[in-house]
């Protein structure tokens, strides 16, 4: 609407690539008191249309930083974005002016958030809190806007949908807050959905559920996805492409299959070793040794070479550059110069 | 005897006692705050002043008539004398000297000796009724959310009517009916004014009663007084301290009206009284009122500035 | 018979936890909330007990109210032949140097004005082991036994990290050499490179002390890895107890079979996966007959008026679900 993108530009893009969104070398640093704190330091990733593009990594790793520094979320001061681009419809959102970026936010691209409890105003019902949504960014009318809440809600699979607008946030189930909350973000039919980390806190039936539904999404609306997790297993449900960060840097970027399949970085291996798997019997399991590092005290070289059992010693001293597998798999390690 | 008391500091004082380490990170959260660092500096100023200052000062109930109403150095007014032989009136203008820098009151006391003697008072009333009422209002408040049930609805109901208690009719009768003394207002002030401090913590201690690590010391066997002065105790003594720097101001404001409107301890040389004796001659010699009330002024800005400093500084949330 | 009860560490008989839903001024009594409905099971010495269920379905109720953190409304818990439920104080004191437990969240666990030396020697000073020097030569045993070094006894926990932090919980629990642990979900709150290393920890100090644990979780996965036997919990009752190898490889339950096949898993699933609608009911209004059946993807016509019995099988074996009667 008010945005001025030009429509042929549009179009040429989607017969030129593929690519909805495009994230080059975003640096956010979050400069605090105890020292600069390099949460995403030089991330690259494109995500495609209609693809779920899983963003995978422990906490503290910038996953969530990198999601908040798309939409122009970053608290600051600490935080800014330093360097770096995001490519968006021809637009470049870090240069994107406040009014402008909340144009965007909700409208093309939404995001969920781990903690729907805290995600939701616990004094509206759930069903005004969807109305209010697309009343203000698509100006239907009242009733018109209640209609589309109500499909939305269904199409999340909540049953007696009536009864459930109704409700105040506090009167739903842990899994219910969590769909009212993907129908809000999808209120206003946005081309991009980020999903930070929605089946963290969840019981595995429930989890199971929100996979479903963001199956159908995939299926049904073609959405683009980047889905945050920490969790191989998710990703192995539900992405197409996995890119790995750790450090603040991407370590690993390959189709899902590859990633669970063939690892080539010791840090991905390590991940999908120590999972515990159901489908075998171990005694032990393999595990990473040591803790996360501290962002404001990052490893010299490689981020990952003090827990990595097959460091060398360039590991230490030199960042190790981008090396391609095979089409469309990438890895920045030493091993594989 | 000296290692008991020391245990119950430490139990007490937890860890601001025992931890160096965290009493320098909140030192240092505090200094960044630099109306707080003023406020602090102004009290260790007058803290100093009421314990040495005396030595050096004139005796503050020494009465002289000869030398009554000086202005303060710098200063100078005129005064009127009538003489009763030639019926006239004779204008002589005074200026301040410097045996009385701040001049002296109707009855010729040096003000700045009793400006020296009134923040003693001030300090010792703000201080130990704040003692009072904080000690009070812990107890109750995490005694109350400890216990939980009928003892917390019998306690907080209490707490409740004590709020709703007009206090300044109660001392109002006291001094009516025991006379004015100090350390019966401070009593009074003290034991009535708990109440809040017993309502904040006793919601901060309900939300702590429930963390695992209560549980976790429960599991391990451990009392309930291990468990109130051991964890609950030491997690809301920030707050202590905060609630405590905030409110010796109002306590000394307090003692101050009640001295201004005539309820004081007249053996005492409080900064209320001082200001109570200098209301009549606001024209003749503002310096009386004007002196104490600045003093007043600037002691409860400097224990609200470093309150709210501290309250910053402990708050792990806030990212100063 | 002697022999049988000094080999079973706990007996559970009959278990029932409930809160009462009070309304009004009054306090009019409306019903309760049936947490743990009636729950027996037995763990061995050196057992390790894993139990499973969605959240709200009771099983950090049943941890704690066997550590008597709860009063039971009813039912009987023996340890070592002892029903503890009607211990007094000094009793009770006695008991937590035998149960100790380990929580979810390691940064809600330690106090976090207190170093965790202090934190890991408390213990030892409640049950008056306060020589200093031999608290201090303790703490420090028990730090490097759980991985960390013992020159950090003197940090404050927002020093450590969270599978750190949740190494001193586990360094704490072991202070006073219980015989059972209960871990309340001890990996749910960390990152998977840390949940193996803690799992592993867990397994270690399990053989070395000779340990039986009574292990929550909600992942299955988890379970199987640490588990000798598991029970699977659904609203207060439990659904299914088996062996580790049973239960995996014929489990029976609908609900069971549910719970395994929303498991995530790295390698794509041969069969279809069973979706649970909705989410787990009220305990304060259980659905009649068979709490699961509104959930159920098997449900016959008596699962909505009887309530199936949990019975045996086969060779400890047991379910709770008309199917099998």
């Amino acid at each position: 609407m008010g945005l001025e993108t030009p429509s042929i530009p549009r179009a040429i893009f989607k017969v030129m690539n593929n690519t909805i969104l495009g994230v080059s070398h975003l640096k956010t640093y979050f400069f605090t008191r105890r020292g600069v704190v390099k949460a995403v330091d030089g991330i690259d990733f494109e995500l495609k249309r209609g693809e779920c593009l899983c963003l995978v990594g422990e906490s503290g790793c910038g996953k969530t930083v990198t999601a908040l520094s798309i939409l122009g979320l970053i608290d600051s001061p600490p935080g800014r974005i330093i360097d770096g681009e995001v490519r968006y419809n021809n637009l470049d959102l870090v240069k994107c002016s406040p009014t402008q970026l909340r144009r965007i936010r909700g409208k093309e691209i939404a995001i969920i958030f781990q903690d729907a409890q805290s995600a939701l105003n616990p004094v509206f019902t759930i069903g005004d809190q969807i109305v209010e949504q697309i009343r203000l960014h698509l100006g239907m009318k009242y009733t018109e806007a209640r209609d589309k809440a109500m499909t939305l809600l269904k199409e999340m699979g909540i049953p007696s949908v009536e009864r459930a607008m109704s409700y105040y946030p506090h009167q739903l189930s842990g899994g219910m807050k969590q769909r009212a909350m993907i129908a809000m973000s999808l209120s206003c039919d946005p081309q991009v959905l980020i999903a930070d980390e929605p089946t963290t806190a969840v019981d595995v039936t429930i989890k199971a559920q929100i996979l479903d539904i963001f199956h159908e999404l995939k299926a049904k609306r073609q959405m683009s996805l980047i889905f945050i997790t920490h969790d191989l297993g998710v990703v192995a449900e539900i992405g197409d492409r996995a890119v790995v960060i750790y450090g603040g840097k991407v370590v690993e970027m390959a189709p899902v299959s590859k990633i669970i399949g063939n690892p080539k970085h010791p840090y991905t291996a390590g991940l999908i070793d120590c999972l515990p798997d159901i489908s075998k019997t171990t005694d032990r399991l393999a595990s990473i040794p040591g803790t996360t590092p501290n962002p404001i005290e990052l490893p010299q070289g490689c981020p990952f070479h003090p827990r990595c059992h097959k460091a060398m010693e360039i590991c230490s001293q030199q960042q190790p550059p981008e090396v391609r597998i095979s089409e469309g798999h990438e890895v920045s390690c030493h091993l594989y110069q | 005897m000296t290692e008991r008391l020391q245990n119950i500091a430490r139990k007490i004082g937890g860890p601001l006692y025992s931890n160096r380490r965290l009493i320098e990170y909140y030192w240092q959260r505090t200094q960044r705050n630099k109306l707080a660092v003023l406020g602090l500096s102004f009290i260790a100023f007058l803290i100093l002043l009421a314990l040495i200052g005396p030595f050096f000062t004139l005796d503050p109930t020494l009465v002289n008539f000869e030398e009554n109403n000086l202005p303060p150095v710098g200063f100078a007014t005129e005064e009127s004398v009538y003489n009763i032989y030639t019926d006239e009136f004779t204008t002589t203008e005074i200026s301040g000297t410097w045996k009385h820098p701040l001049g002296t009151d109707s009855k010729g006391r040096d003000m700045l000796a009793m400006i020296i003697s009134g923040a003693r008072i001030s300090l010792q009333v703000g201080l130990i009724a704040t003692g009072i009422a904080i000690t009070l209002g812990t107890i109750i408040g995490v005694l109350s959310a400890y216990l939980g049930g009928w003892a917390d609805n019998i306690l907080m109901r209490f707490t409740d009517v004590m709020m709703t208690f007009p206090f300044f009719l109660l001392l109002v009768l006291i001094v009516f009916i025991f006379g004015p003394s100090l350390a019966l207002i401070v009593l009074v002030i003290g034991i009535t004014g708990w109440t809040g401090t017993a309502r904040l913590l006793r919601s901060e201690a309900l939300s702590l009663r429930t963390r695992d690590f209560v549980t976790a010391a429960k599991a391990l066997g451990a009392s309930d007084g291990r468990v109130i002065f051991g964890h609950l105790i030491p997690n809301v003594a920030s707050l202590i301290i905060v609630i405590a720097t905030l409110s010796i101001p109002g306590v000394i404001l307090a003692e101050a009206a009640l001295s201004f409107i005539g309820l004081g301890d007249p053996t005492t040389t409080s900064w209320g009284i001082i200001l109570n004796s200098g209301q009549q001659s606001l024209d003749t010699a503002w310096w009386i009122a004007v002196e104490p009330g600045i003093m007043l002024f600037l002691t409860v800005l400097a224990f609200n500035f470093l309150g709210d400093g501290l309250r910053d500084a402990f708050d792990p949330k806030s990212n100063i | 018979m002697k022999q049988m009860l000094n080999h079973e560490l706990l007996q559970i008989r009959n278990l029932k936890k409930y809160y009462p839903v009070t309304t009004g001024l009054l306090s009019q009594h409306i019903g309760d909330i049936k947490a743990v409905d009636g729950i027996s099971f037995n763990i061995k010495e050196r057992d390790i007990l894993g139990l499973v269920g969605e959240s709200g379905c009771g099983k950090s109720t049943l941890g704690r109210t066997i550590l008597r953190l709860e009063e039971p409304t009813s039912g009987e818990i023996l340890y070592k032949g002892m029903d503890i439920t009607k211990l007094d104080k000094k009793g009770l004191r006695e008991l937590r140097r035998e149960i100790q437990i380990i929580f979810q969240d390691p940064d809600a666990s330690l106090d976090p004005r207190m170093t965790v030396g202090d934190s890991i020697g408390e213990a030892l000073i409640i049950h008056s082991i306060t020589d200093e020097k031999e608290r201090m030569k303790r703490v420090a045993e028990l730090m490097e036994q759980v991985g960390l070094e013992a020159g950090q006894a003197s940090h404050y926990p927002h020093e450590f990290s969270g599978g750190q932090k949740q190494r001193i919980g586990i360094a704490r629990a072991l202070a006073i050499n219980p015989k059972l642990i209960i871990a309340d979900e001890p990996v749910s709150a960390l990152d998977v490179s840390i949940q193996a290393q803690i799992l592993n920890l867990m397994m270690d100090i399990q053989q070395e002390f000779g340990l039986a644990y009574l292990f929550i979780a909600h992942d299955l996965s988890v379970i199987k890895h640490m588990a000798h036997r598991v029970a699977v919990m659904y609203l207060g009752k439990i659904a299914e107890l088996a062996d580790r190898r049973e239960f995996f490889q014929n489990p029976l339950h609908p609900y069971t079979e549910a719970l395994l096949s929303a498991v995530p898993s790295l390698k794509p699933k041969g069969k279809e996966r069973i979706l649970l609608l909705g989410d787990v009911p009220s305990p304060l209004n259980p659905p009649s007959g068979c709490r699961f059946h509104p959930r159920c993807h098997r449900v016959l016509p008596i699962c909505h008026q009887e309530e199936p019995q949990l019975v045996e099988i086969s060779q400890g074996h047991f379910v709770a679900c008309h199917l099998y009667n």
